[in-house]
Order: C-alpha cells, then sequence, then structure tokens
C-alpha cells in the first residue's frame, strides 16, 4: 500500500493527498493506493505536479496497524508527528496554503 | 570587524531583490520548482523533513552584537524563537516561510549578512580559529586574509559550478583550532627562515563516506601570492575534478587517485602562470582590510592570575566555568571565553532569541562588541577583561548559558539528525541528550576531562563523527537506526581518523556502550593528565574493543 506525501509550497508543511483530492496536513486521512491503483497514483502525480504547490513529492509505502496508517519508513514517522528532540509541533499550512488537483 | 564598502552593499542588495523577485514568480506559479530549486539553493534555502531550512552565513564566524541581535530578532519574527548553531559557523533556522524569506533576506543585508553560497558546488562560508585575533598561542589574525579570501571566492566566475562544494578553513595558530586538515584547502599560518610569515597550504582532507587528513601541498605560501596559489588550485580541482560520480567529486578523491606529486605539479604549472599576475595581493590591500581587524582598545592591565580553585571553594558552579571555559588572550589582563551551547539534555548548537539576546548584550558591553561563532557549536566572546568575569557569569547564569563544560564529555557536536535533515538516516539529537543526561555529573564529567564526542546521523558526516575521540555514526538497519561507535579521531594538528570498533548499537544502548569505553579510560589512564585521546594511542583499541564487546 502507498500514499502520496510532498510539501506545501509556502509553508514547506508536510502534507498528505486524502480521498477527495486534497492536500492535508494529518496521515491518516492520506488516500491509499493499492497496488493495483498504479494508474489512478501517477495520475494523482500528474495533476499534483501540474499545481506546482507540492513540492518534494513522493510514494510512501505504509501499512495498518491497529487501523491507523503507519509509514514504513522511520522518516515518514518523523516527518507525519514533527521532531522528536526536543519535541516540537510540525509546520502547519496557512491560509494560502490548501492545495487541491 | 570587517564593513561593507559600497561593491559588498550593492551585491548583497541586488541579490535580495533579484531573490525576491524569484520567490515572487515562484509563488505566482511563473517558475516551476525544478526551474526554482538551484535559484534558492543559492541562496541557503533548502527544503528539510518538515520545512524549509535557511543557513545564513557567518563568515569566518565573526559578528556584532547588531548582527546577532538581528539574528534573534529573525528568530523571534519569522521562525520559532530558535536558531541553530552549526559545525561550519553558520546559523540554520528550520521553519521560515517560503514567503518570509525575501523580508528575512532583507533583514540580514540590513546587518551585512546574507545567505549566498551556503549551499551549491562553490566555495562556502571559509571558516577559521574561534579564537582568532585574541589567543595567546597566535602568531598572525587570520581573519583579513579570510576576508580577502571571502571577497575573491563571493560569485566566483570560474568557481561557482565546481565538480562539488569547497571548504577552506585557516588557522593562525599552531594549535589547530579550526580542523584545517579536514577541509578541501587548509591553511596555516608560518614563519619561514627569514621570519616572514606565510601560509603552509594543506590540500585534500575531508569526512564524509571517504574521510581523509589533508595532505601538505606547499610548505609557504606568502601573502602576496595566496589568492594566485588557491586559484591554481581550484582551476586544477575545475578541470580535472569528477564530475561522473558525486560521491567522488571532492579534490581528496582527485588528490587521492592522482597522488599529490601529480596535483602539486599541475598546481605549480598553473601557478607559474598566474603568479605575479592579477591576483598579486597589494600591501596596501592587506593593509585596508588589516585595519578592520585591528585590535581593540584594550587597556593596559598587569596580567592576572585567576584563583580558580579558591572560586571553586566559594562557588563550585563558577569555578567550574572558570577552570574549563577560558582560553587564554595575547593581551594580558582580558581572557577569551566560551559561552556553552551543550547545556545537560539540551540540543547541540541551540540558542533562543533571549538567549542570543542576552550574549549580545554581554558582548557589547564586555567584549568590544564582537562575538564568534565555534565549529564546535558554541558561542565566544573574545575580548573579556579578567575583571569582568562574574558580572559575565552572572548574567550567563540568568540566560541558563553558564555551563562550564567546554571541552568535557557532554560538550558534543552532532548534526540535526533524521529530526530534520532530508539526507539523515538516523536521529543525532536524542543521542546527544541521552549520553548528556548519562554523564551529567560535574564530578564526574571533571573526572573523565578532555574528551570530544561528535555525532553524525549519516555518513555525509556534518557531526565530524570520524574525528571524534569517541565519533558515533547514525545509520539506517531494516527500517530502525543503528549506531557505529568510532574511535581516536582527533581534528587537530595531530589529525587522525576514527576506526570502527564492531557492530552497531540500538539507540539505547548507546550512552550504556560509551560509559563502557569511559571506564575502561580512566581505569587504564596512567594518570587524570593522560587524556582520553593519549590513552587511546598508547593502549591501542583491544581494552576499548573488550569493554564495548567482552573478552570473546
Amino acid at each position: 500500500m502507498e500514499i502520496l506525501t510532498g510539501n506545501e509550497l509556502i509553508s514547506g508543511a508536510t502534507v498528505y493527498l486524502d480521498r477527495r483530492g486534497q492536500w492535508v496536513e494529518e496521515l491518516q486521512e492520506a488516500r491509499v493506493f493499492a497496488v493495483e491503483e498504479g494508474e489512478a497514483r501517477d495520475a494523482a502525480i500528474a495533476a499534483t505536479k501540474a499545481t506546482l504547490r507540492i513540492i518534494s513529492l513522493e510514494t510512501e509505502k505504509v501499512s495498518v496497524v491497529e487501523g491507523l496508517l503507519v509509514p514504513e519508513r522511520l522518516r515518514e514517522r518523523i516527518r507525519a508527528k514533527g521532531p522528536t528532540a526536543p519535541v516540537l509541533d510540525r509546520q502547519h499550512l496557512y491560509e494560502d496554503g490548501h492545495v487541491s488537483i | 570587524m570587517y564593513r561593507y564598502d559600497e561593491f559588498d552593499a550593492a551585491f548583497v542588495g541586488g541579490r535580495v531583490a533579484q531573490f525576491s523577485d524569484q520567490v515572487r514568480r515562484r509563488i505566482a506559479g511563473e517558475l516551476n520548482e525544478d526551474q526554482f530549486r538551484p535559484l534558492r539553493l543559492m541562496n541557503g534555502l533548502y527544503l528539510q523533513l518538515h520545512a524549509y531550512m535557511l543557513r545564513i552565513a557567518v563568515p569566518y564566524g565573526t559578528m556584532s552584537s547588531r548582527q546577532l541581535r538581528k539574528l534573534a530578532h529573525i528568530a523571534r519574527t519569522y521562525d520559532r524563537g530558535y536558531g541553530h548553531f552549526t559545525t561550519r559557523q553558520n546559523i540554520q533556522f528550520n521553519w521560515p516561510k517560503l514567503k518570509d524569506v525575501p523580508a528575512i533576506l532583507e533583514e540580514l543585508s540590513s546587518v551585512e549578512m546574507h545567505a549566498i553560497q551556503t549551499s551549491g558546488n562553490c566555495i562556502r562560508n571559509i571558516t577559521t580559529d574561534q579564537f582568532a585575533g585574541a589567543a595567546a598561542d597566535e602568531i598572525i589574525d587570520p581573519r583579513p586574509v579570510a576576508e580577502i579570501l571571502r571577497q575573491w571566492s563571493s560569485l566566483h566566475p570560474e568557481f561557482s559550478y565546481l565538480p562539488r562544494k569547497f571548504k577552506i578553513a585557516m588557522t593562525g595558530a599552531p594549535n589547530d583550532r579550526a580542523a584545517i586538515r579536514f577541509h578541501d584547502i587548509g591553511l596555516q599560518a608560518v614563519a619561514n627562515a627569514a621570519g616572514d610569515i606565510g601560509w603552509e597550504v594543506w590540500v585534500g582532507g575531508g569526512l564524509g563516506r571517504t574521510p581523509m587528513v589533508g595532505k601538505m601541498i606547499n610548505a609557504y605560501v606568502p601573502h602576496e601570492h595566496l589568492l594566485a596559489y588557491l586559484e591554481s588550485i581550484l582551476r586544477v580541482y575545475n578541470r580535472y575534478g569528477r564530475r561522473d560520480n558525486k560521491f567522488k567529486a571532492r579534490i581528496k578523491i582527485l588528490v587521492h587517485e592522482e597522488g599529490l606529486e601529480t596535483i602539486k605539479g599541475q598546481v605549480e604549472a598553473e601557478f607559474a602562470e598566474v603568479r605575479g599576475g592579477v591576483l598579486t595581493l597589494p600591501q596596501e590591500e592587506l593593509d585596508r582590510i588589516n585595519t578592520y581587524f585591528a585590535p581593540p582598545a584594550f587597556q593596559e592591565l598587569a596580567a592576572t592570575r585567576i584563583d580558580v580553585a579558591r572560586e571553586a571553594i566559594l562557588d563550585p558552579g563558577y569555578g567550574r566555568w572558570l577552570e574549563r571555559n577560558l582560553n587564554s588572550h595575547r593581551q594580558p589582563g582580558y581572557v577569551s571565553l566560551t559561552v556553552s551551547l551543550k547545556p545537560i539534555g539540551g540540543a547541540p548548537g541551540d540558542a533562543t532569541a533571549e538567549q542570543m539576546e542576552a550574549v549580545a548584550d554581554l558582548a557589547e558591553r564586555y567584549s568590544f562588541d564582537e562575538l564568534r561563532v565555534t565549529h564546535e557549536q558554541n558561542l565566544v566572546l573574545p575580548h573579556v577583561r579578567v575583571a569582568d568575569l562574574r558580572a559575565v557569569y552572572d548574567a550567563l547564569v540568568a540566560a541558563e548559558l553558564a555551563d562550564g563544560n567546554a571541552g568535557l564529555i557532554t560538550d558534543m557536536i552532532a548534526c540535526p539528525g533524521l529530526d530534520y535533515c532530508a539526507l539523515a538516516n538516523a536521529r543525532s539529537i536524542p543521542i546527544a541528550q541521552a549520553i548528556s543526561q548519562k554523564f551529567a555529573s560535574e564530578e564526574r564529567q571533571k573526572e573523565i576531562g578532555d574528551l570530544k564526542i561528535k555525532i553524525s546521523g549519516c555518513i555525509n558526516a556534518c557531526g565530524h563523527h570520524h574525528v571524534g575521540h569517541i565519533g558515533i555514526l547514525g545509520v539506517e538497519k531494516k527500517g530502525g537506526e543503528l549506531y557505529q561507535i568510532t574511535l581516536g579521531g582527533d581534528a587537530t594538528e595531530n589529525a587522525s581518523v576514527g576506526k570502527i570498533l564492531g557492530p552497531g548499537f540500538e539507540a539505547e544502548k548507546v550512552p550504556d556502550a560509551i560509559e563502557r569505553l569511559v571506564d575502561a579510560y580512566v581505569a587504564r589512564r596512567e594518570s587524570p593528565a593522560e587524556t582520553f585521546i593519549a590513552a587511546f594511542r598508547r593502549l591501542g583499541e583491544a581494552p576499548f574493543k573488550e569493554a564495548l564487546y567482552g573478552a570473546g
């Protein structure tokens, strides 16, 4: 299973593509692409690139643990929550930071 | 301190205007990210895990109070109220918004600072001894020459697209506090047989995935020919440095693969062409730059002995600070003092806006308005009267900056690691925090004595782990973090690269592993005067390997 993630242009905040085609802060709202949904995933990537507003766009492997999406890579788990030492809140989107495809 | 002339001001102001327009065009959708990325990197703006990161140059680690106050203002206004001082004497802000970056650069230019050439395959900020212009052991203040090199290397048309980034470090003292043997070019002030001061030139040092100690390519280059000589090295590197493989593109690989004598021959041939030409540095220009770095108006004071033992009885914290954080000054009655950014359990190199303002106030009042950033991620007040030390200490206590741990086990270097850095494979800061807490006891730190631990979260080695007496390298293994431990590194004039002793450790086991190494050292040293690195060199790795992994 994969999700799409990137950073929003203005704030640099970590964002995920959700099921409505919006780029949102919350990992748990991310749209999950099954292996057979490669075409839909690629279309979403192309549409996102066309907005010019999401950078460092990547696909990330996730699994579902107790009903929650958990990225396989530690890097992505840290991206989702913010720095661990010292613990700081992650970057948030601003009013001008909402992107949809 | 150096002050911008009209050319500097126009150059920085022009760049701010240019990049501001590029940001505007990016936000308006007139530029895409592929077009914009190289432009933002040229201006020190990276994208990291959580946000953009802006890296601001502190030329040769020297700042004024006004400049540090401006950094505090930027931290508070545009970021999250703190900044991170780095191993390259720079400062990084971890949370700027793209739309605010033009305003930040405008603010910086108002105090003669910028972020140009803090990224990219160009000549980066030139670093020096943090006690330059103050140290008792110094032959010459390297900063005037560093400033000349800054001017020469800024937007140098031939060297803006080198095979890879290029770092120069300099020291004016025989005791190398600038790690010059681990830079692409290292410069050490020396006197020739006639007593004239010039530069010993080292080339091909570096850390990263292929650590190498630099090699001396020229034992003496006079001031007036230094630019021509360095340009000759850069030309040879620019021509022959590998562009086919990013991991083999640094000059250290070229020197290693071709051999020092081959490179030296090519440099000398180039030097013969350019020597005596337009790059010859006129004495009057050197004199002009020197005036910016003239010693401040020191008072004529008698040499003052500090009775540390007495002070330690009266106030142990003050005693520890006096014992550890002072460096001998060439002017009687003065010292340089290190402001530790390594509180127990803190993030190495971080300072809040309030702390920056407190240090700026102290620099203004007690240190001729001057301060320094060290490559070991601390700050320095370079010129403090001995008579003012108590007042400075009390102010540092109020600012929570009075840790008397310079050079001790808790004075660690650590890169930002996986908590911030897009390149990292493992976290660094939590490891530093855990070790710091493990050795929080002041008595224990004093018992151990001089010991440098350096931590990197990936093989790029921004945390200089290769040259830590104890080095720690975080790697990714099976989706988790694992930490390799190296021993025997040394960044000074006794340069050496640490060696891995065996398998890595999980994060939670690292502090105990460090303690076993420390215990092995304390048990086997000849006396407390024998430092960890000296004991390691005498004993070899066997007792330390046994301490880590058992006798098996």
